[in-house]
């Protein structure tokens, strides 16, 4: 754990590089982040990079040439940038936060050996340390996205830090292997562990979670599930329903599992939220239970979803303006954009839309990077659910940073 | 009484209590029977929308699929002309490689790609491109290809492309251990001469499946390096044989120089040579003409008829020795540029007449017509006169020579260009073609029977050309044997 060293007003420098050689990547990406910022160095670095920058060595350099800059990030199956949306390639962000924001880095690794909750209850015991007396804001956590215990890493996070403030998170990912995703903390890139910021002071944020994936056929319901597996659905294997909707057998359902993830995932009903918390499904068993990504509760009304191209980008607008609307009339300094690696495979060729519709509403200038992820991490809107972050599949996440007039 | 009356009046109300009771339960057991029909009635249409959900999820499903497929194709063709304009504006071969590795082949959908070109020397497949490989993994490939070269050279002669679509499941698990992917496309690359190859493009997304799209995508791009590997033999050939042939012409050139420097040097030599011998032989001639000339006048005393025709003779071959020296000298003087010309702007009718003056006994001793046509604007020529003049003798004394009795002499001037041109033709014997391509060189002289019989230097003809090419004109003859011959000349026009 460090705290990061502070400035008077909020810098902001980014770059990106997409040469094939990741060495001489990192080294464009950094010297153009530095150029941008007028620095050499920088209260924060938020690194997100493509699976194959994911070696020691990269970290390395990256450590040595951004000096005592703290550096968080993780593996992405593409980068996001003003300057595009990259299958190959790094993008880095240089911020030197002003004076009245504390920011506190920290990570935590062994996840599957120590277990979800004591995770993250290590991370917040480490994200706190040097916080006393400081009013905390915000926390950013980025994940391994393969883990187990994602859902326990919240939890334990927020038994520590508290429900009084937004827990932002998001899964890495690789290039749709979902074999290995990383996080970067300082000189390290490491798997199986999480790192995260945790703010404090006056900062300002806009967050914006939609998904934009609507209703289908009736409503039914989970009569057996444990944690992330749902077994039953209406008192049935729950592959049952989805081999209902599209006509397919139980190995032509686990042939296509991938296209059916995508753009038929389960929506589980909230009460007060307009958008269902949708859950991918990534394994089917031969008894017909369905493996989610994130958990699913027992008695949970759940209903058979479908998305397409333009009602996902709709929903890119809709989390846009949420984000701004609670910025209300500050500017954004910088944002940073978790999007679900489902949505870069939904949108195809179009996910520079995406990208487009984001620079047209934040503004060309605004800097901002992204990554794609294996799940995103954020808390419902209504009063109910009292500040607790949960695991949500498919959304464009924005996380807007301004400072309060 | 009074209780009694109280009890019917509560039976009463009770009766009417109860029939209440009765209509309310009836009503809403009515009710119910609605509620139940509107129930039955929205589980009806709810399961009827389910329905359709099902087949909207059908169609759906199907239509996603058709659109990845589509999207992955305009993907690809987008990439697949990238990367054609790239290779097609290279005519290196050892660049052409190196650009697919530069260009990437992500949008292909593949991550790893090699290409091994068939080397008929070393006997053995040689790395051209690598994307996606190291150094241990390309060696594995190599001595892979090593064991197998007789399968892979069987494909580069059938030209076929083949994928984890079209081989069988023995070959296609070898292929994917070997080349560390999940699914793969190999092409041949086959240029129409020298060595060929095969293009491999693989992936290890395990969701991404083989499709004709990609055969057809990486086939064409393998096709596309053939022809590019083509073009850049051709061009190499093409470029060292004008290597071969600007050397050959360099020393060609070298060799023609020298030859010429040399031909120069030996006609300055001939020149000088002449020059020399002419100067020396004019002396004595003089001396002789001018003792034939005193002896021949008597001023030494009387002379008998017989050394008087002696001494005329002496005259006479004189003469001729000095005109032939004459002509050398002059010919020696063109040749070294010692000859002044001196050039102006004069009548060439007026020339004409006073040459025909001079030959006017001659052509009526043959009886030979002799007409000339000289138009107003070819009449002026810039020349020199006494130069001209010798010209005008000459052609029309060799006319003259070679035309029978009663003959024709036709003199003709026109403009021709820049320049006056004069044609002299006669009705002569003509001459063979072999003779019309020497007949200006010096002491050549057509073997005909006129020439056996007639006395001739063979300088005549070759002091006009001289003196034609001083002036910047130029001369050439036409001529068929026993129809006559014409001579032409060019002349500048007055500036």
């Amino acid at each position: 754990m460090n705290t990061i060293m502070q400035k008077s007003v909020l810098e902001i420098g980014t770059g990106a590089s997409k040469n094939r050689d990741c060495l001489q990547a990192v080294h464009e990406a950094i010297s153009q982040a530095k150029t941008n910022l007028g620095k050499e160095t920088a209260g924060l670095a938020i690194v997100f990079a493509t699976i194959e920058f994911a070696r020691p060595v990269v970290a390395k350099i990256i450590a040595n040439l951004l000096g005592p800059t703290p550096v968080i990030g993780a593996s992405s199956a593409a980068v996001i940038s003003n300057q595009g949306i990259w299958k190959n390639g790094i993008v880095i962000m240089l911020v030197n936060f002003p004076e009245e924001i504390f920011v506190n880095h920290a990570f935590v690794k062994d996840m599957d050996q120590k277990g979800g909750v004591a995770g993250g209850l290590e991370l917040a015991e480490k994200l706190l340390s040097g916080f006393a007396g400081k009013q905390r804001d915000l926390s950013v956590i980025f994940s391994d996205g393969i883990i187990k215990e994602k859902k326990g890493l919240i939890t334990g996070l927020q038994e520590k830090l508290g429900r009084s403030f937004p827990v932002v998170g998001a899964s890495a990912s690789d290039n749709f292997h979902f074999s290995k995703t990383f996080v970067y903390a300082n000189q390290e890139v490491f798997n199986n562990g999480a790192c995260g910021l945790l703010f404090g002071g006056r900062v300002n944020f806009g967050l914006g979670i939609k998904h934009g994936w609507k209703t289908l056929g009736k409503p039914r319901y989970i009569t057996k599930a444990v944690d992330n597996t749902v077994y039953e659905i209406d008192g049935k294997p729950a592959a049952d329903t989805y081999q209902q909707y599209l006509g397919f057998d139980l190995p032509r359902l686990k042939t296509e599992l991938k296209r059916i993830s995508i753009f038929y995932p389960l929506g589980i009903t909230l009460a007060g939220e307009k958008e269902c918390l949708l859950r991918n499904i990534i394994a089917i068993g031969d008894d017909g239970s369905c493996v989610c990504q994130g958990d699913v509760p027992v008695n949970s009304q759940v209903r058979l979803m479908i998305g397409t191209k333009e009602s996902a980008l709709s929903a890119t607008k809709q989390a846009l303006d949420q984000a701004k609307e609670q910025l209300k009339n500050c500017q954004t300094h910088f944002a940073l954009l978790f999007n679900s690696a489902s949505r870069l495979m939904l949108l195809g060729r179009d996910a520079n839309r995406e990208l487009e519709i984001v620079k047209e509403s934040l503004g060309e200038n605004t800097p901002v990077i992204g990554l794609y992820t294996f799940g995103e991490q954020a808390p419902l809107t209504a009063a109910g659910y009292h500040g607790i972050s949960y695991f949500h599949s498919q959304t464009f996440t924005i996380l807007g940073i301004g400072t309060k007039n | 009484m009074g209780l009694d009356n109280l009890f019917s009046i509560l039976n009463i109300l009770l009766v009417i209590g109860i029939a209440a009771l009765a209509i309310l339960l009836i009503l809403k057991l009515e009710k119910l029977k609605q509620l139940q029909a509107t129930n039955q009635g929205l589980k009806k249409s709810l399961n009827e929308m389910d329905e359709q959900a099902k087949l909207i999820l059908r169609t759906d499903i199907e239509l996603n699929k058709a659109q990845e497929e589509l999207d992955k194709k305009i993907t690809s063709l987008y990439a697949l002309q990238r990367m054609s304009r790239a290779i097609s504006s290279t005519l290196e071969e050892n660049k052409i490689f190196k650009i697919i590795e530069s260009t990437g082949i992500e949008d292909f959908g593949f991550e790893k790609s090699c290409a091994f070109l068939w080397d008929p020397v070393k006997k053995a497949f040689l790395q051209q491109a690598n994307i996606g490989y190291s150094q241990a993994e390309l060696e594995t490939i190599q001595s892979y290809l090593k064991e197998n070269q007789e399968a892979y050279l069987e494909l580069l002669s059938s030209k076929k492309t083949v994928s984890s679509l079209s081989l069988s499941q023995e070959e296609k698990s070898k292929i994917n251990k070997v080349f560390n992917v999940i699914s793969f496309v190999i092409s041949s690359v086959s240029p129409i001469g020298g060595s060929r190859g095969f293009l491999f493009m693989g992936t290890t997304d395990i969701n991404m499946a083989i499709s004709e799209g990609d055969e057809e995508m990486v086939t064409v791009l393998a096709h596309q390096i053939g022809q590019a590997i083509d073009n850049a033999r051709l061009f190499e050939k093409t470029w060292h044989t004008q290597q071969q042939l600007e050397r050959k012409v360099e020393e060609r050139t070298h060799d023609l120089t020298k030859a010429l420097e040399e031909v120069q040097m030996i006609s300055k030599r001939k020149t000088d040579f002449v020059s020399a011998v002419s100067h020396e032989l004019r002396t004595p001639l003089t001396s002789i003409k001018g003792y034939a000339s005193i002896l021949l006048a008597g001023k030494l005393g009387g002379i008998p008829p017989e050394v008087q025709e002696r001494l005329e003779k002496i005259n006479s071959h004189s003469d001729e020795l000095t005109h032939f020296v004459n002509d050398l000298l002059d010919i020696a003087r063109i040749e070294a540029g010692r000859m002044n010309m001196k050039k102006e702007t004069f009548d060439l009718e007026e020339l004409l007449r006073r040459v025909l003056d001079l030959l006017a006994g001659q052509l009526k001793e043959k009886n030979i017509a002799l007409s000339y046509t000289i138009p107003k604007e070819a009449n002026a020529v810039f020349a020199d006169r006494g130069q001209l003049n010798r010209v005008f003798i000459n052609l029309i004394g060799n006319a003259l020579k070679f035309t029978p009795q009663g003959g024709k002499i036709n003199i003709y001037a026109k403009i021709s260009g820049n320049a006056v041109q004069i044609d002299i033709s006669d009705t002569g014997c003509g001459m063979p073609h072999e003779a019309q391509q020497q007949i200006f060189e010096e002491f050549y002289r057509v073997d005909n029977t006129i020439n056996q019989e007639a006395k001739g230097t063979g300088l005549g003809l070759s002091l006009v050309k001289h003196i034609i090419e001083a002036h910047q004109g130029k001369i050439w003859v036409k001529s068929t044997v026993g129809s006559g011959s014409t001579f032409s000349f060019t002349l500048p026009l007055p500036a």
